[in-house]
């Protein structure tokens, strides 16, 4: 017996470790235990063998368990990327269903290590058994626990089905991921690519199948902590940035753009930030973080990206973020500056009608609190999505700067007082008069002005937002640990 | 989506450090400053005031 698990172990396995260590990378057993509080791993079918008679595949390439992260209980699925490149086999799947199966009913987060290349074809001709149930069952632990997937290096085929239906996907740099490796590529086209010509790591960043991009193992680690951490409980210990930093964003010039991640640091405890799928959807910034030590959803326009108008990537990015909060029972805090969505045909190209509406159907049918803040621009229907009344946030605060309009103002003029200018002959008084309109409905869409037609619950000094946010989270329940969604979470 | 180059704020040779303003272009009716990425001196600059540009051109380069 005590051979038999010996045998599992890296120490037993010299050459295939120094490969891995060769190729810039950690064993799995390695980053399963920098990943896990130490001696909490419980191993399932370490002992497990494959279905071909003599074949040598310690832990059947797959090393499943249950484990603690930080004193969390989760449930771990670790490919090891040694044993036949981490292809997947039939008795790999076993333990798969096994252990889904078991996340799922105690309610642990899943944490997978997805490492390989799809299918083990030696493994006894994959057509000719039943279809593993891994992939149904790992599709309905989506919107019940955390699903978190790591691709270290490769995730094809299998794997990358499981990839793509991950909470959250964290890629290290030099990793490739692909539908279909190069066997099933030439088979389908005839082209001999690479890995990395199929699918490397910055189409995914770009495409949005990515969430977290990381440069090692190590740091793929530290994200899968980062990200479990924000399940709660409450931090006692954290630091509050300075508040005065928030009045020098927004410039004083309405056309100038600014970061709007500058808002989310100013607003957030220091360091508590992870932002999901940054080079995707740039419209819209959507980051997990803290405020007091409360875990929020951070849902922010982005000025320097189309001007922050919702555009159908940016639509879908927040509308599967909003998904996430659900599932997780985390409030929505909405950060408004949006001329509104994009507007004009290579927009209604991409489906903005659909992507745009996905976004007010995710905030709309989400039960957990939304907080707005608008920082300036608030018009039409992006505003109406990005936390107006009508999804009668837990609060609604403007900032001086606030600038609202049912729709853009020089349209609006045009709308109802075209004729009325058009009929004027000359150019001047013409401009004249369509100045005066537009100054007019500046100053009904100006902050107080707006206020004043309760519009928003308050207009503050930018400095207060943090302060105000945290008494008004303090009006929120706890949120339940074990709250479910009750329905799945979009793949993207 | 086309932008135009409305103020070149640096200069080649010039040393940067991360968050510097390099140059302002205008795009959607919205003045946007592009920073730069990393410390370093910039090395040279592609574009000039006034020059229209499309998505993916390179603007400047630092080392």
């Amino acid at each position: 017996m005590r051979a038999a698990r010996d045998a599992l172990k890296d120490e037993a396995r010299p050459d295939a470790v120094r490969r891995q260590h060769e190729r810039g990378r950690m064993t799995a057993r390695e980053a399963l235990a920098a990943l896990v509080d130490k001696d909490s791993f419980v191993e399932y079918g370490g002992l497990a063998r494959p279905v071909i008679e003599g074949m040598d595949a310690p832990a059947e390439g797959v090393i499943t368990g249950t484990a603690k992260i930080d004193g969390r209980p989760v449930a771990v699925a670790f490919y090891d990327y040694t044993v036949h490149g981490g292809s997947q086999s039939y008795m790999g799947h076993h333990k798969l269903v096994r252990i889904f199966a078991l996340a799922g009913e105690l309610k642990l987060p899943m944490v997978c290590w997805l490492d390989g290349g799809g299918a083990r074809p030696q493994d006894g001709s994959p057509g000719r058994r039943l279809a593993p149930e891994t992939f149904v069952l790992f599709a309905r632990l989506s919107g019940l626990v955390p699903t978190i997937g790591v691709v270290s290096q490769r995730a094809f085929a299998g794997h990358a089905n499981l990839a793509g239906m991950c909470d959250c996907l964290i890629a290290v740099e030099g990793a490739a991921i692909g539908i279909g490796g190069p066997p099933l590529v030439y088979a389908a086209t005839g082209s001999r690519l690479t890995p990395e010509e199929i699918g490397p790591l910055a189409v995914h960043r770009a495409s949005g199948v990515v969430d977290i991009a990381v440069e090692t193992d190590e740091q793929a680690i530290g994200a899968i902590r980062k990200y479990l951490a924000f399940l709660g409980p409450r931090r006692d210990e954290f630091q509050a940035p300075d508040p005065q930093k928030l009045r020098a964003i927004v410039p004083q010039r309405a056309q100038r753009a600014y970061d709007v991640r500058r808002v989310i640091e100013g607003i957030c405890d220091i360091g508590s930030l992870q932002e999901l799928r940054p080079d995707f959807g740039k419209a819209i910034v959507t980051a997990f973080g803290q405020i007091a030590g409360r875990s929020v959803g951070i849902v922010a326009n982005q000025p320097m990206f189309l001007a922050g108008a919702i555009d159908s990537d940016a639509g879908d990015k927040a509308a599967r973020f909003a998904q996430l909060c659900d599932a997780y029972g985390f409030p929505v805090l909405l950060l408004c500056d949006t001329p509104g969505l994009m507007v004009g045909p290579e927009g209604e190209r991409t489906g903005i009608v659909r992507h745009g509406s996905r976004l007010l159907m995710a905030l709309a049918n989400a039960r957990v609190p939304l907080m707005s803040v608008v920082l300036r621009k608030a018009f039409g229907l992006g505003f109406y999505i990005m936390g107006s009344q009508a999804l009668r946030p837990a609060v609604l605060l403007a900032w001086p700067g606030a600038q609202y309009g049912g729709m853009g103002l020089e349209g609006a003029v045009e709308i109802a007082h075209g004729r009325e200018i058009a009929a004027i002959e000359d150019e001047t008084e013409r401009e004249a008069l369509r100045e005066r309109y537009l100054a007019k409905m500046r100053h009904d869409g100006s902050a107080v002005e707006t206020a004043a037609r309760f519009l928003y619950d308050d207009v503050i000094d930018p400095a207060d937002t943090r302060r105000l946010l945290e008494l008004t989270m303090d009006t929120f329940s706890e949120p339940d640990p074990n709250r479910s969604r009750g329905t799945y979470v979009d793949a993207i | 989506m086309a932008g135009v180059i409305i103020e070149i704020t640096a200069q080649p040779g010039q040393k940067v450090a991360a968050g510097d303003e390099i140059l302002v272009l205008s795009s959607m009716k919205m003045e946007i400053p592009i920073s730069a990425g990393a410390a370093g001196i910039v090395t040279e600059i592609f574009v000039e005031e006034d020059e229209v540009v499309k998505i993916g051109t390179l603007l400047f380069t630092i080392d």
